[in-house]
């Protein structure tokens, strides 16, 4: 095996925490939502693979999957066009009497036939609500250092104000904090409420293909649905669990606040930097115009992306691709998705607009700091 | 399969009025407009008019040109038959040769063509900026029923004799050429772009071949000899934006019109004529809260903590707090430290300008070719000095002159 090529295959589920992001995911699921001005949240995860060298990737998708089926298109633009392996996008199989599953175990269930069929000898779990640059090479040489069955990846922090507030219902959302002795893991608890930096589980999960397969066959036929809770949990007594240490830069999407406050936080060069140097993020490409910016404008602490045309006066912003603003409008501490279209003289502040976005000359839009203001996507405000 | 046309990029010249933008790469792989290179241009425009079958004749540093056009996929042209290829002179059982002339470039590889059956080949140039449909050259070609035409542009009378130029009925029929006459008959200037009948392309390429005299070249040799046969020759004439950048003034000049698409017609915002490119995967531009960007384009990778006016960015380029740059084309992943003054020049791809050093001066009314030129890689020390006139492919120690 060469050393720039791992051993491993990954799956990646899409939809995770899909709830906590209502507006975000009407017509997207998690992992394709707009992230740092020109990607999808999946982006990161899938070049922080392949730049890892892990060219097998399953993305699992449950609902809302077209706009991520188009972003992915063939996988070309993170190099997974590959005769083993590459990119493989796993909808729900329907049947009569069948519901779509619910957790983890039931969506693993659904590719059991296709993990069997791989050589692979790790197979890597994640979410998608994370954006970082994670080092799967170096979780790979822990797991295989500490002897574990099952590593998982955390980061030291706290829980999520939205996590927190859960409201529990039959839709809730589960998270995960891990108790540790050294590296290994004493117990898994479920939506703590524990207050200050927790060891919150990202959940990324490293295991041996046969190991995954022996766990997901028994665990279906119990009838359980999550993993951590009803495989990984039992499992503490009997079995090494790990836990790996992220202590990189992440971007945790929980809720709308923490999307604004997540893009925001790339307005600190000392954030963008950690989140992007060293290795390329990949991005569907789309042939934009570098971006312009017209004589009289006036462009303060913004992130722009290419494509972007700038009459206007922009200040703390993030701009996704093929954005105008227009003469005479100004644009405070607003998340602008791509090709909206703000015309001229408007003023415009603590705002999100999702994509293709329209808004007539001469309005008035204004949100606050913890309540930013929301405009879904192809909505016109004329 | 055959294929109505086929189109052969010419892409060998060494472009040494480039100097030492030109020094490593091919003239047609010159970074262009932010975050294309000039061959995006013949390139983009084939795939928009339709062509799918490029052939890219290459002799000169083709590595960097090899590499940027891969399998062609940024493009649309990685296609199952057809495509595009770069075709570099190789050995054949009678012995190689370099390209000797276009004329030959082209003789060279008549069996690629042969292989696509084509009715007919455009020849393009690689080191033009140009927006051409040329669908619409085709259309007129064939209405004509011409065995060659060629586009021409029409040039101020007073500029006319340092062309070459076509003179034509009034009907476009081509009686006569004018290469840089003293006494110009015509206003229509050659863009050096044709469109062939395969079957005359190939009976002349032959002929010109066993003619030991010849200079194997299209302008000096192929269509002296059609005129002089009474072939049905033909100009057609363009009207959009049209520039060779095959010089230093040139080629800034041209990034520069890009900033004013409003009077010069070079439109990159065309979402109905893209222009494609291998994209550079960075992530968005930062503009920080100290930073003043007046009248500028800039592309991903971006970071810009100074001043930036008037000015083209291309990918990955620093600006540090207090540098300022202006009138300046800075190419991919500069670092601009700070306190130096960037000022009407172009930067080379990984060149580093030092602090406070000094590149480039605004010249005097009348001199705007003068342009200062820092070579790709080049390393500019704190507090150098680079002259209004200059030209520097070697790096410039701290406080050095040039």
């Amino acid at each position: 095996m060469l050393t720039n090529k791992h051993d491993a295959l990954a799956i990646i589920f899409a939809n995770s925490y899909d709830n906590e992001v209502p507006s975000l995911v009407n017509e997207r699921l998690m992992a394709s939502i707009p992230f740092a001005g020109r990607y999808r949240l999946v982006d990161f995860t899938l070049s922080s693979l392949v730049n890892c060298g892990i060219d097998n990737v399953s993305i699992i998708v449950k609902k809302n999957y077209r706009s991520l089926m188009r972003h992915l298109g063939s996988g070309r633009p993170w190099d997974l066009v590959r005769k083993n392996g590459g990119l493989n996008i796993v909808p729900p199989y329907a049947e009569k009497g069948i519901k779509v599953y619910n957790g983890r175990v039931e969506a693993v269930a659904s590719i059991l036939e296709f993990l069997k069929g791989c050589k692979e000898q790790y197979v890597f779990m994640t979410d998608s609500n994370i954006a970082c640059k994670f080092d799967f090479s170096d979780m790979i040489r822990a797991h295989q250092e500490s002897g574990a069955d099952v590593t998982i990846a955390y980061k030291n922090e706290a829980i999520p104000y939205s996590f927190m507030n859960m409201q529990l219902t039959q839709t809730t959302d589960l998270y995960y904090t891990l108790d540790l002795d050294g590296n290994r893991v004493v117990s898994i608890n479920t939506n703590s409420k524990e207050y200050g930096p927790q060891n919150l589980s990202m959940n990324l999960y490293l295991t041996e293909r046969e190991k995954l397969i022996a766990q997901i066959e028994k665990a279906y036929a119990q009838g359980h649905v999550f993993y951590e809770r009803d495989v990984l949990a039992p499992m503490i007594g009997t079995e090494k669990i790990c836990g790996y240490e992220f202590k990189g830069y992440s971007a945790r999407i929980s809720d709308m606040v923490s999307y604004f406050d997540e893009n925001m936080k790339l307005l600190d060069p000392k954030n963008l930097k950690a989140l992007f140097d060293g290795s390329d993020v990949y991005t569907t490409v789309r042939d934009d115009n570098p971006a312009r910016y017209c004589s009289g404008s006036k462009v303060s602490n913004s992130l722009i992306a290419d494509g972007c045309v700038i009459e206007g006066e922009v200040d703390n912003c993030v701009l996704f691709r093929g954005v105008h603003v227009g003469k005479g409008t100004k644009l405070k501490n607003c998340v602008v998705m791509q090709d909206t279209v703000i015309a001229g003289n408007c003023d415009i502040e603590y705002t999100i607009m999702d994509k293709e976005v329209n808004i007539a000359s001469g309005k008035s839009v204004k949100g606050e700091k913890t309540f930013p203001v929301f405009v879904p996507a192809y909505k016109q405000i004329l | 399969m055959s294929k109505e046309m086929v189109a052969m990029i010419l892409a060998g010249g060494q472009g040494s009025r480039l100097y030492a933008l030109t020094d490593k790469l091919a003239k047609p792989a010159v970074p262009f407009g932010g975050k294309y290179r000039i061959i995006d241009f013949p390139l983009s425009n084939c795939v928009n008019s339709g062509i799918d079958t490029v052939g890219i004749l290459t002799q000169y540093q083709p590595l960097v040109l090899n590499e940027y056009i891969g399998h062609g996929q940024p493009w649309d042209l990685d296609r199952l038959h057809g495509g595009v290829h770069v075709l570099p002179p190789y050995q054949q059982a009678k012995g190689s040769d370099w390209y000797k002339g276009t004329a030959n470039a082209i003789y060279q590889n008549l069996s690629f063509l042969r292989r696509y059956d084509p009715e007919y080949v455009i020849i393009l140039s690689g080191d033009q900026i140009c927006k051409q449909d040329y669908n619409d050259f085709l259309e007129f070609h064939k209405a004509k029923g011409a065995d060659f035409s060629v586009a021409v542009m029409e040039v101020p009378w007073d500029e006319a004799s340092r062309f070459g130029l076509m003179v034509t009925d009034s009907d476009g029929r081509i009686s006569e050429f004018q290469e840089k006459p003293k006494q110009p008959k015509s206003n229509l200037a050659s863009m050096g772009i044709y469109i062939f009948n395969f079957d005359i392309l190939e009976k002349y390429l032959e002929a010109d071949e066993a003619n030991p005299d010849s200079s194997n070249d299209f302008g000096n040799d192929i269509l002296p000899a059609l005129l002089k046969d009474g072939k049905k020759m033909y100009a057609y004439r363009f009207n959009g934006y049209w520039k060779d950048v095959g010089t230093i003034s040139s080629l800034w000049e041209a990034n520069m019109e890009v900033l004013n698409p409003e009077s010069s017609g070079i439109n990159l915002f065309d979402d109905d004529w893209k222009i494609y490119s291998r994209s550079s995967g960075k992530a968005a531009q930062y503009i920080s809260d100290k930073a003043v960007i007046d009248n500028a384009m800039l592309t991903n990778g971006c970071r810009i903590f100074g001043t930036v006016r008037h000015s083209i960015l291309f990918a990955g380029v620093e600006v540090e707090e207090g540098a300022v740059v202006e009138d300046a084309v800075v190419m991919g992943n500069v670092k601009i430290s700070k306190g130096a003054k960037v000022v009407h020049c172009i930067v080379g791809e990984n060149a580093f300008i030092g602090e406070d050093a000094v590149v480039g001066e605004k010249p005097e009314p009348g001199n705007e070719k003068n342009v200062a030129t820092v070579g790709p890689g080049v390393s500019v020390g704190n507090r150098a000095v680079i002259g209004g006139t200059a030209m520097v492919k070697e790096d410039v120690g701290e406080g050095g002159k040039c």
